[in-house]
């Protein structure tokens, strides 16, 4: 399944809770799929993703709060799954789309096809479930409901061959549309 | 610093509107950065990016935050703060911690204590360096920048050597 399927199916499950979206591919790829003023397309900062994400779990304990990271992103910030794990956010959803690649820079490798993300979460007592397949996804969204975060889908992926175009909002309108959404 | 100094420091700023104080521990503030323990406040991250993200997402949720670090790792920082923090103009206070103002501080402080003040300039990121004297006046300053929804940053002297 390539990322933006994946993308698809995941937001149909959603109502209309915020999303933070990684730079590069991912941001594109759910700008085209389902732009919403409660996404927030983090365009630069490679790897923050999931740290402005527990930023805004913390403040809104009663909003399931959901990050789109890539597997090169987070390996940018490993860290910020030790800093989430200690902080237990029951409302913390991370859903990292591995093609073990830098896709967006022309598809150079990650080490994610030689070690397993969701282990690592595992080992600090994350919630993590790994996907390869639609059913897959059917399920864990099923399991998810019944249990609190933090929580992490490693939802593995394809490399596209189509890219999206890139998000056309000005970072302003897509903070000020993203704050008043909630 | 003094250690009185650095607690009505953070004091201050606690019951002047900032909530959450995050970051990465620096000697220099070490009292500070105490304070905010004794108030279960304070929020330590592995990395400066990391703090600021965190920062990001609650200013996004409307409440303000200080970042703490050391000039190392206002080093780190400088690409969050140029496409995340002014890119989308979050406003938070940075303290940093200036490491290499004095000439005999550890080899590894020299070159990035004496580009600071530049880097901060290029950055065209606002700063105010805190005494004794002057603290107080400069955490109104940052406090009003907040409040016009700009970062900007204040700058602890580090003037000891152990």
């Amino acid at each position: 399944m390539i990322r933006k399927e994946a993308i698809s199916i995941i937001v149909e499950k959603m109502s209309n809770q915020p999303i933070i979206s990684a730079n590069g591919f991912i941001s594109r790829d759910l700008f085209e799929v389902c732009d919403k003023n409660s996404n927030f397309y983090m365009i630069g900062s490679m790897g923050l993703a999931s740290s402005i994400g527990l930023g805004l779990a913390l403040q809104n304990p009663k909003k399931t709060i959901y990050v789109f990271d890539g597997d090169g992103n987070i390996l940018m910030n490993l860290g910020s799954l030790t800093t989430i794990s200690k902080l237990k956010p029951k409302n913390f959803i991370h859903i990292i789309f591995d093609n073990s690649s830098h896709e967006s820079t022309g598809g150079q490798p990650t080490s994610t096809n030689k070690i397993s993300i969701d282990a690592i979460a595992k080992a600090v007592n994350f919630k993590a479930f790994r996907c390869n397949s639609k059913k897959d996804l059917d399920e864990t969204f099923k399991k998810i409901k019944n249990i609190s975060g933090p929580i992490i889908i490693l939802m593995k992926i394809s490399k596209s061959e189509k890219i999206s175009k890139r998000v056309s909002l000005p970072p302003k309108k897509i903070k000020s549309r993203f704050m008043k959404s909630f | 610093m003094k250690e009185l100094t650095q607690r009505q420091i953070f004091d201050y700023l606690f019951n002047n509107g900032i909530e959450n104080f995050i970051g990465v521990p620096d000697s220099t503030m070490k009292y500070f950065i105490e304070q905010g323990f004794k108030k279960n406040k304070i929020l330590i991250t592995t990395r400066e990016e990391e703090a600021i993200g965190i920062a990001v997402g609650m200013s996004l949720s409307r409440s303000n935050s200080l970042v703490f670090m050391q000039n190392a790792g206002f080093a780190n920082s400088l690409s969050t703060i140029t496409s995340l923090v002014q890119l989308y103009k979050i406003p938070m206070i940075f303290l940093i911690g200036w490491r290499g103002f004095l000439k005999n501080d550890a080899p590894e402080h020299t070159k990035i204590g004496k580009i600071q003040p530049k880097l901060l300039q290029a950055l065209s990121l606002q700063s105010k360096i805190l005494n004794e004297k002057n603290w107080m006046i400069y955490c109104d300053w940052a406090l009003t920048l907040i409040k016009e929804k700009k970062p900007c940053a204040l700058i602890l002297k580090r003037d000891f050597i152990d």
